[in-house]
């Protein structure tokens, strides 16, 4: 009788042709993300078998619960026959520290040569449950416990304890999207939510030092590295724009600060995104939350690039928002009061109906596209996951 | 050499030492300062203390940097008696702490304080009767070590705070788990404020900490500048917090397999000193492997260290802390003076090795009948 944990993948078995794609980068991103914990992963069409060091359990159904592609975590037991005896002692020591009241015995039989039907191995082992604990009783509707059983070709299962997992598709198995993470709440929760899509997120931050400080780019790498949790690694792009925003702030008209300036940083995502092969650019915008997000507003960014630009929190509210990035952890380092680009400089009245046509004219006005250039060369790349071994050798 | 005097104190580890080294030359900068080496060091800092946390499942903001045990059981007797005087002035301590907790109450007592000091049972055990009979409604703080340092008796420090919030829930519990970290699991939660130290888990020395519950409030014994801790202001000891983050993670994990190995060499040392005459085991059922303690009933302890110390075995009488006095906790325990005058512990980590340990014994017999026989 093993410990062991099994993964559902639920939504990910609707990909028929492309299945053995998901699943493989799913059994990889466990892999990867399991790589200190030592585990052995065997794996099929329906479900995936983890087989590790019992001192290590809670921490790998942890770490499973950060990975996209999971449906369910189920903790149980396996035998190596189904011997009727054998999963009789199985479930007496499963049941053996559990209290409760009402359960059901659930049984499933893949395998049709079985001597006994699923309904009867129900009864019988139910039958068990309340000679060893006295006082309970079978509810079939609403039990507080409930036993599966699963006779399989040449093994059983057994298990009680079930955990949600995230959902989702793996992550990588869509490809990959440029981030726009600027340290406030919602860029980390836009982040998440095209990760649980299955695309693999890389991080652009835009710094104007001295204006911005040292501790707001450590913000901002903690957050790639609180993002990193769901995909492994993640590759962040820090882009010095002090030159670009001191710029703008000489030669254009305050109330367009703003708007010229986001659409400086989506020039720049594109060119970035294409070298980087990611697909789309993704930001954390949500319609009417600040000036440069009114449908105007945006339509006078999104005029400067091709690329798609996916807004994943445009339609939710702040404190839906707020709720998510508490879930997803990122909340309390995103409310650390530093100073980033988009809060210097901040004139004000930004206008919130900028024309086109003058955006295109303020432009003219200063040589943009070689400080664009400028600053693309000269861009830093952190490896967030390279920057945490730095600190894991020391610790 | 062989070394059996660990619950002294441990070796630094080489991976211990390491960052040590790489800490203090790699991060130069104040953690208090904007710029960005500072910031750096403070990143680092953090990343350590947020390791920490972790590790004992309590928040960040709950520990306190000290120079060692000592420093964060002042801060805990002496905050939480300064915090609390409007609420009553009496404290309970056992029979069994470090002498450190017993020179803090005797401070405590000078300002006003009342210590009652709750019995233990034949098997070192708190007596939980007593203390429910000690515990009073001025009862500010009760103090009890996890592991006591010289017979190594382990407490059930779960349904001591039982007792005590059920008795008054005002309350404070504090522990000093000096000698439990890194031998058996301690669980922060069963106590409001806790005490540890590096040197006892091949850790630096110079570096303790303190835990105190967020919904604690105690009086800062000390008073400076600089953001980082309310109880322990001034420049943070970055490489010191960073090698004992490091050597905390390396303590804490095969606790099980480790405790199970010590215990194999435990009871083979105690196997061969059953057979030897004159020689009192003081270990009761709730003794933690790695510290044995024996009395000797024909030879001086400092005799036959001193002649151990000639082949380069090295253990200890009472506590290192206490030496040449009395033992009060076998007082405590067997309340027989000749045995806690006489008395020797032999202290074992996950490191030591059974051929140590057949050396030690071989060693140790001779030595034994040779200083027995002179006695006769």
């Amino acid at each position: 009788m093993k410990k062991l944990i099994i993964i559902k993948y639920g939504e990910m078995t609707t990909k028929k042709d492309n299945i053995g794609l998901f699943l493989r980068t799913l059994k990889d991103n466990i892999t990867q993300a399991l790589v200190k914990e030592e585990v052995n992963i065997i794996y099929d069409t329906g479900r995936m078998f983890l087989y590790c060091n019992q001192n290590n359990f809670d921490k790998v159904v942890e770490k499973l619960q950060c990975i996209f592609g999971i449906h369910e975590i189920i903790i149980g037991y396996e035998l190596d026959d189904h011997n009727q005896k054998r999963i009789e002692d199985a479930l007496k020591v499963m049941i053996q520290n559990i209290t409760f009241n009402t359960f059901k015995v659930e049984t499933k039989r893949s395998n049709k040569n079985y001597p006994l039907k699923s309904p009867e191995i129900s009864k019988r082992l139910g039958g068990l449950v309340l000679k060893e604990k006295t006082g309970t009783s079978v509810d079939v509707h609403h039990p507080e416990v409930t036993i599966h059983v699963e006779i399989r070709l040449e093994k059983a299962y057994l298990y009680i304890e079930k955990r949600k997992g995230l959902g989702g598709y793996p992550v990588g198995t869509l490809g990959k999207g440029l981030l726009m993470l600027s340290g406030g709440i919602d860029s980390p929760v836009a982040g998440y939510l095209t990760m649980k899509r299955g695309v693999k997120i890389e991080a652009i931050y835009f710094e104007s030092p001295p204006h911005t400080s040292q501790e707001a780019k450590n913000k901002v790498q903690s957050l790639a590295k609180i993002l990193k949790k769901y995909q492994n690694t993640c590759v962040l792009h820090i882009v010095n724009f002090t030159e670009i925003q001191e710029s703008i702030y000489k030669n254009i008209p305050h109330e367009y600060l703003i708007t010229i300036m986001r659409r400086m940083m989506y020039r720049i995502s594109e060119r970035i995104a294409k070298q980087r092969k990611c697909k789309i650019i993704v930001n954390g915008e949500s319609i009417g939350q600040v000036a440069s997000q009114t449908l105007t507003s945006m339509n006078a960014i999104n005029q400067v690039v091709q690329i798609p630009v996916i807004r994943p929190l445009a339609c939710f509210d702040k404190l839906e928002i707020i709720k998510l990035a508490e879930k997803i952890g990122t909340y309390q380092t995103s409310i650390l009061p530093y100073e980033d680009c988009c809060t210097i400089f901040v004139p004000e009245h930004p206008i919130i109906n900028p024309e086109i046509k003058k955006c295109e004219e303020f432009e003219k006005c200063f040589p943009y596209e070689e400080l664009i250039k400028e600053a693309i060369e000269q861009h830093e790349i952190v490896h967030i996951e390279k920057e945490e071994s730095i600190y894991n050798d020391l610790l | 050499m062989i070394y059996l005097d660990y619950s002294a104190t441990t070796p630094v580890s080489y991976d211990v030492l390491e960052s040590y080294l790489k800490a203090t030359k790699d991060f130069i900068g104040n953690p208090n300062s904007l710029h960005s080496l500072g910031v750096k060091s403070k990143t680092l800092m953090n990343t350590a203390i947020k390791q920490i946390s972790e590790l004992f499942n309590v928040l960040e903001s709950e520990i306190t940097f000290t120079s060692g045990a000592t420093e964060s059981n002042n801060m805990a007797l002496i905050g939480a008696c300064l915090a609390n005087q409007h609420k009553g002035h009496h404290i309970i301590v056992s029979k069994l702490e470090h002498p450190s907790i017993y020179k803090i109450c005797e401070y405590l007592e000078q300002n006003g304080f009342y210590i009652s000091y709750v019995n233990n049972d034949e098997e070192g055990l708190i007596d939980f009767d007593d203390l429910k009979n000690k515990m009073r409604e001025d009862t500010i703080l009760v103090s009890i070590c996890a592991v006591n340092s010289e017979v190594g008796i382990r407490q059930p420090l779960k349904m001591i705070r039982q007792i005590i919030k059920k008795e008054n829930s005002n309350t404070l519990f504090h522990s000093d788990m000096t000698q439990a970290v890194g031998k058996i699991p301690v669980n922060f939660h069963d106590v409001d404020m806790a005490s540890i130290t590096a040197h006892k888990i091949f850790g630096p020395k110079g570096i303790g900490l303190f835990y105190k519950n967020s919904r604690v409030k105690i009086v800062p014994l000390i008073y400076g500048s600089g953001k980082s801790n309310e109880l322990k202001p001034g420049t943070p000891a970055v490489p010191l917090i960073v090698s004992f983050s490091k050597a905390l993670r390396l303590a804490l994990t095969d606790l099980d397999k480790r405790e199970n190995f010590v215990r194999r060499l435990n009871e083979k040392i105690v196997g061969e000193f059953q057979k030897l005459d004159g020689i009192i085991l003081n270990q009761t059922k709730y003794s933690i492997p790695q510290i044995l303690n024996i009395s000797l009933k024909n030879i001086r302890p400092e005799t036959l260290i001193h002649a151990l110390e000639e082949y380069e075995i090295y253990v200890s009488t009472n506590t290192a802390c206490a030496s040449g006095e009395l033992s009060t906790s076998i007082m405590a325990i067997y309340n027989d003076k000749k045995r806690a005058m006489s008395s020797i512990r032999i202290s074992l980590s996950y490191i030591t090795t059974t051929d140590e340990i057949n050396r030690f014994l071989s060693y140790f017999k001779t030595i034994y009948h040779k200083l027995n026989e002179l006695t006769d």
